[in-house]
């Protein structure tokens, strides 16, 4: 790394940190995702108990508090760039540091950074959490030792990471704020969750199955479903779609006016 | 210094900067002038490689700004003093942005002093007036301690005292040999702080002159005599240009009042009026008549 990237990535955090609102957001996020993750691992007891459904102790400690998080963490992706635009801050940005693909690359790593480190203590959590609320339901705990469990886990901080940076991604490409965040939740939340309910079979299929975020989270699962893709291939299809989104955000960023 | 080459700049169908070509001397303040529209702004932009020309180019010492790795070092900027987080600090503003050129946070307090912000340091910058805003980006400007600085209307909406402190900073920071440019639309507050003026309209180059020349040909003054013709005569020789003037006054340039007396005497002619009476701001009004974006009509 060099030293004027090093410079621009304190600069960034600073920044993230200097606005007062940032810190506790994220905090929130972090409560949401544990106390909505305990909540949803009671229920999935009483389902267990009722002999319903397939269980997976890991995966539903941590997915429920993950539905309502990740909006916080993508909307603080989102705002780290639109609260810029929206201030004219990033005329000024652009001035300090004219070389913007510099610019945007301290953006995605300090947020990218962020958004992980409280991934991992959220999805640790939630996990650690969610685990004692199952157990108390009379249901099967998981533990770190069985297989799948510890990739399970810390992938779900990974996926922290890429819903932030498709904000991030999202706030160059659209610079406004509410129209970054209306196409963010559509993308993570409407599509993957309401659109296979609303969709035609076939296409509400393929959306369960490859749509970013629900591959992405089978990543996050210990007993794999045969209709779902392999965990790491999940993750590699968000990562990817992510990419892909950045990719066009540096394009754009680089070769617009400010 | 810096070196505007043949700089154009389109938006859509329209064309903010048309071929403009001038310097930015060091050791003197450059006032760059021109009515709303003209395209100052665009200019500025361009210098600091915010908007892209389409065609022509901007230096500054000699190189392009996008290429400059630790630019606050070399060029300062105010554009816009507004463009703050309103929940962010005075001294985090200029934290975020001195450590992105490696700029130490000590230098950050020597700039809150300079600017007459360290009571007010740690306060959100939301809460300040236009005059404490417009310090804060002028504290910006200077935290790399620049050999070049842009300051874009620096003293729109400020009270006199401001006024004051901001002229005396400018012409402070030129006396020290750097570069100076600062735009602005009012010919009155130039005239008082520039050394040298740079006036566009509608995105070209109108005048690139000393100041103290564009004082002198602003001279103007109203003469009505009976028996015209002959002091209009008289004064083509003596090398005054005439234009006529309303209720068939005439316009005199190039003559002072008391040199038009002298003609009167020497054609004979009976003077009825003699006022001089083009102001500074009236000289540059007249410049730029033909280049004013929205124009109200006489009524």
């Amino acid at each position: 790394m060099s030293a004027a990237f090093a410079d621009t990535v304190r600069s960034e955090w600073t920044k993230f940190r200097t606005i007062p609102a940032n810190v506790p957001t994220l905090l929130s996020a972090v409560v949401l995702m544990v106390g909505a993750g305990a909540l949803t691992a009671n229920g999935a007891a009483e389902n267990y108990r009722a002999g319903r459904a397939l269980f997976d102790a890991t995966y539903i400690s941590m997915y429920g508090g993950f539905l309502f998080a990740q909006i916080t963490v993508g909307a603080l992706g989102v705002l780290v760039v639109t609260h810029e635009y929206a201030t004219g801050l990033i005329r000024t940005s652009t001035t300090v540091v004219p070389r913007r693909g510099r610019l945007l690359a301290a953006k995605v790593a300090t947020y990218g950074l962020i958004a992980l480190a409280m991934g991992l203590v959220s999805s640790f959590g939630a996990y650690t959490l969610g685990q004692t609320v199952i157990a108390a339901g009379g249901a099967p705990a998981a533990s770190l030792s069985q297989p799948g469990v510890l990739r399970a886990v810390t992938g779900m901080g990974l996926i922290w990471a890429l819903v932030g940076l498709v904000g991030v991604a999202l706030g160059i490409l659209l610079r406004a704020t509410m129209a970054a965040t209306t196409v963010l939740v559509a993308v993570n939340f409407i599509i993957p969750v309401i659109g296979p309910r609303l969709l035609p079979d076939a296409v509400g299929d393929w959306v369960t199955t490859y749509w970013p975020i629900s591959a992405g989270l089978q990543i996050t699962t210990t007993v794999q479903n045969p209709e779902r893709v392999a965990p790491w291939t999940g993750l590699g299809v968000m990562a990817g779609f992510t990419l892909v989104l950045l990719a066009a955000a540096f394009a754009v960023f680089r070769s617009r006016d400010t | 210094m810096i070196e505007i080459i043949g700089l154009t700049k389109r938006y859509g169908t329209r064309t903010a900067v048309d071929d403009l070509t001038f310097t930015v001397r060091p050791g003197q303040v450059t006032g760059f002038l021109g009515p709303n529209g003209a395209g100052k702004s665009t200019t500025m932009r361009a210098i600091l490689g915010l908007d892209r020309p389409d065609a022509g180019g901007v230096t500054v010492n000699g190189r392009g700004y996008a290429g400059l790795s630790r630019p606050m070092r070399e060029v300062g900027a105010l554009l816009d003093a507004r463009a703050v987080h309103p929940r962010r600090t005075a001294r985090n503003h200029l934290l975020c942005l001195a450590q992105t050129n490696g700029i130490s946070a000590a230098r950050v307090d020597e700039v809150l002093a300079l600017v007459g912000l360290e009571s007010v340091a740690r306060n959100r910058a939301g809460g300040f007036s236009l005059g404490m805003g417009q310090r804060l980006g002028i504290a910006v400007a200077l935290l790399g301690d620049p050999k070049v600085l842009l300051f874009d209307e620096p003293v729109n909406g400020l009270d006199p005292e401001g006024i004051k402190w901001i002229r005396e900073l400018m012409r402070g920071l030129a006396a020290e040999g750097r570069t100076v440019l600062v735009s602005s639309h009012l010919m009155s507050e130039m005239a008082q702080t520039a050394d040298h003026l740079i006036v566009i309209g509608r995105g070209r180059l109108i005048a690139d002159i000393g100041v103290t020349e564009f004082v002198r040909q602003g001279q103007n003054v109203l003469v009505r005599a009976e028996g015209q013709e002959s002091l209009i005569h008289r004064l083509a020789e003596a090398g005054a240009t005439v234009t006529p003037g309303a209720d068939g006054a005439l316009i005199v340039t190039g003559l002072e009042a008391r040199e038009i007396g002298r003609c009167a005497l020497d054609a004979g002619v009976v003077l009825t009026e003699l006022t001089p009476q083009r102001s500074l701001e009236q000289a540059y009004m007249d410049l730029t008549r033909d280049s004013v974006e929205f124009q109200t009509s006489a009524a």
